[in-house]
């Protein structure tokens, strides 16, 4: 009798401990949708002014962006008029460069995604965006009254070369705050902080990003959008290999 | 009798006469090279040495394009390998081999050892801390033993066991920071668009050379046909017996499919074969000069016997013996000289030669000697001489040369010996 009732109550807090771990995961997850969701947002008409910052050189570039979902992105470069011209098209796993110079566009091979975005600490694969969700497993290890962090753990295959990322947002409304970057020896090598937090239709959308290579001194990115309007309607033209030189409208 | 009898005959008759009168002189001329003891030991050391340097020279040069070969075989492509023709003017994944039913008749060959498939293409490597190109190859774990040196050189960790694991030359990881158990992000473009994918590196190449440690990339051929959309392969490389790669791809070649051919590892190097063939037609001027050297040597050493005995010569010519005859004793004199130096120096070259093919010796001094620089053709610190029957050929134009000389100066002297004369000089 005493040894069912001990097989009973081992059975009920295995499941009970199950449960918790199943609910934990889930609402990890769902605020890394969150997260995700308010750092992608919806549709964005924008202008971005990006100031990249070399040692002692700094490159302030002025920028037009142009996103529907995901997986939709034109950027055209306004400035300086050295860059001005030059454009990238996102189209779900391809990214097209467009130099006014040659009058030609080019489908980015894997080779060159990992190259520097107009020499900044962006590369062209930060821009395509990361999957956070599919390639990463998350756990929130921390938890105050204003802030919440997950630890993304990335999966055996997935095809990442860090360790693991560190998402801090705001617990309430999970807008993006800081994501670290860790490569596998637990050294943080990328730091991109969010801020300038808008709401627009329920997102809570960041506005400024400051990209910092943590491996390098005196290297960095910021990133403001400014002129931004959300939830427009952008034609499906503006995502066609021809907007690149012509433009969106 | 009739006239074709008797004139049959006195041909015999005339050549049995003739060899007669010319077997005393063959006996003459040996024991004259041994009247004068130190000349003559010193004329065998002389072509001896020569010869010896001959057979060394071309057992090491054989034996360096050899180990080049043998390297290039081993540890950059492999001994032979079937492709399509189009992937080898052009080897891009998407040339690939449109189906694989003829490898069992390739392993059925004779000659041919075992196969091992192959998908190599391009990639792009990524750590958290740098990014480089590098052409990956997708193999079969317990195939490409039988093909490459590579999996016994892995010096840390293990070869690749299955799909998620990869390999690395050892400087290769150096160079994008990565070590053994971290993962590595790698970025394909395929048929079917980019595909990326996170693999541990589970083993490092250490074979020595830097065209294999700067370079290697493996893993399973089923992470390479998913990064890439590739379902076959590019090329079934061959494992073939060392020397026998092109007549193994001879053998192979009414067995392929159209537009399939089998390349044996001097096709596969490309410029490199075409360097070091022309490297070994240079090295025959250097072989004509040490054989040269030892002929003058020979010659030099007759015109001074000559000089030295022409009152003895003056005397044998007042005995009755023809100058003609006299000169062509003076010729055999040099041909017997240079024919024993030739064979010590056979015994000698050849043995020199055993011992370097038995014992690596070359490869320490040679690696000391070059650093670096022999890595880069594949060339490993183990250089073994090669000892083959047509040195005796090489060496032996030294007796030629000897032969040719002799009967052109002191052989020529001595037939435009005046008897009288010549019995007064000193």
């Amino acid at each position: 009798m005493l040894s069912k009732i001990k097989l009973i109550s081992a059975l009920l807090i295995t499941s009970l401990l199950t449960l918790a771990a199943a609910q934990a995961t889930e609402d990890a997850q769902s605020i890394m949708d969150a997260i995700i969701e308010n750092l992608r947002g919806e549709s964005v008409e924008a202008t971005i002014i990006m100031t990249v910052t070399k040692d002692d050189r700094v490159t302030n570039y002025e920028l037009k962006i142009y996103s529907a979902g995901e997986d939709k992105a034109l950027i055209q470069v306004m400035a300086p008029p050295r860059d001005a011209g030059q454009a990238i098209l996102n189209v779900e796993q391809n990214l097209f460069i467009y130099n006014p110079r040659l009058k030609r566009t080019l489908r980015l091979p894997p080779s060159g995604r990992s190259d520097s975005f107009l020499g900044s600490d962006l590369s062209y694969n930060d821009l395509s965006g990361d999957d956070y969700r599919e390639d990463y497993s998350s756990s929130i290890i921390e938890q105050t009254d204003s802030t919440i962090t997950l630890e993304l753990i990335p999966g055996p295959q997935a095809p990442t070369p860090y360790g693991k990322l560190l998402f801090t947002a705001d617990a309430t409304t999970y807008a993006p705050l800081e994501l670290v970057f860790y490569d596998q020896r637990e050294q943080q090598v990328k730091l991109i902080t969010f801020s300038e937090i808008v709401e627009a239709n329920g997102k809570f959308i960041p506005t400024r990003f400051e990209v910092q290579d943590l491996l390098k001194e005196n290297s960095s990115t910021v990133a403001v959008w400014q002129d931004y309007q959300f939830d427009v309607e952008i034609p499906e033209s503006c995502f066609s290999q021809q907007a690149l030189e012509r433009g969106c409208r | 009798m009739s006239t074709a009898t008797s004139s049959q005959a006195a041909s015999v008759a005339a050549a049995r006469q003739k060899r007669a009168s010319t077997a005393p002189l063959y006996r003459l001329a040996w024991r004259n090279l041994w009247r004068n003891k130190r000349r003559t030991t010193l004329l065998i050391i002389v072509v001896a040495y020569a010869t010896l340097a001959i057979i060394f020279f071309w057992g090491f040069t054989d034996g360096f394009l050899d180990s080049i070969l043998s390297g290039q075989a081993r540890f950059v492509s492999a001994p032979a390998i079937i492709s399509n023709t189009q992937y080898f003017e052009d080897p891009d994944p998407e040339n690939a081999l449109a189906n694989l039913d003829f490898v069992e008749t390739a392993l059925a060959t004779n000659l041919v050892r075992g196969v091992a498939p192959r998908l190599e293409f391009p990639a792009l490597l990524r750590s958290p801390y740098a990014t480089q190109g590098a052409l990956v190859r997708g193999i079969e774990p317990g195939l490409e033993p039988q093909v490459s040196n590579i999996p016994e050189n892995v010096t840390e960790g293990r070869m690749i066991s299955g799909p998620g694991e990869v390999v690395l030359g050892k400087s290769l990881a150096e160079d994008i920071d990565v070590r053994l158990g971290e993962r590595l992000a790698m970025d394909v473009s395929s048929v079917a668009g980019p595909q990326a994918a996170g693999l541990i590196v589970v083993g490092l190449v250490d074979s020595g050379m830097s065209i294999v440690d700067e370079t290697t990339v493996l893993v399973s051929i089923e992470d390479a046909r998913r990064l890439t959309g590739i379902e076959t392969a590019t090329g079934i490389a061959l494992d073939i017996p060392f020397g026998q790669e092109e007549a193994a791809a001879r053998a192979l070649a009414p067995l392929l499919p159209e537009g399939v051919r089998a390349y044996p590892v001097t096709e596969l190097l490309g410029s490199l074969q075409r360097g070091l063939a022309s490297e070994r037609l240079q090295m025959i001027p250097l072989g004509l000069i040490f054989s040269l050297f030892a002929a003058i040597t020979v010659t030099s050493t007759v015109v001074v016997s000559v000089m030295e005995r022409t009152r003895e010569f003056g005397v044998i010519i007042s005995l009755g013996l023809s100058q003609y005859a006299l000169s062509w004793l003076v010729t055999l004199e040099a041909i017997f000289a240079t024919f024993v130096g030739w064979l010590a120096g056979l015994v000698l070259g050849y043995g020199l030669n055993w011992a370097l093919n038995t014992w690596n010796i070359l490869g320490p001094f040679l690696g000391r000697v070059y650093g670096d620089f022999l890595s880069v053709f594949a060339l490993s610190d183990e250089i073994y001489a090669k000892a083959s029957p047509e040195y005796l050929i090489y060496a032996g134009i030294t007796i030629a040369l000897a032969a040719l000389f002799a009967a052109l100066t002191p052989a020529r002297r001595v037939r435009n010996l005046n008897p009288a004369e010549a019995m007064r000089s000193e």
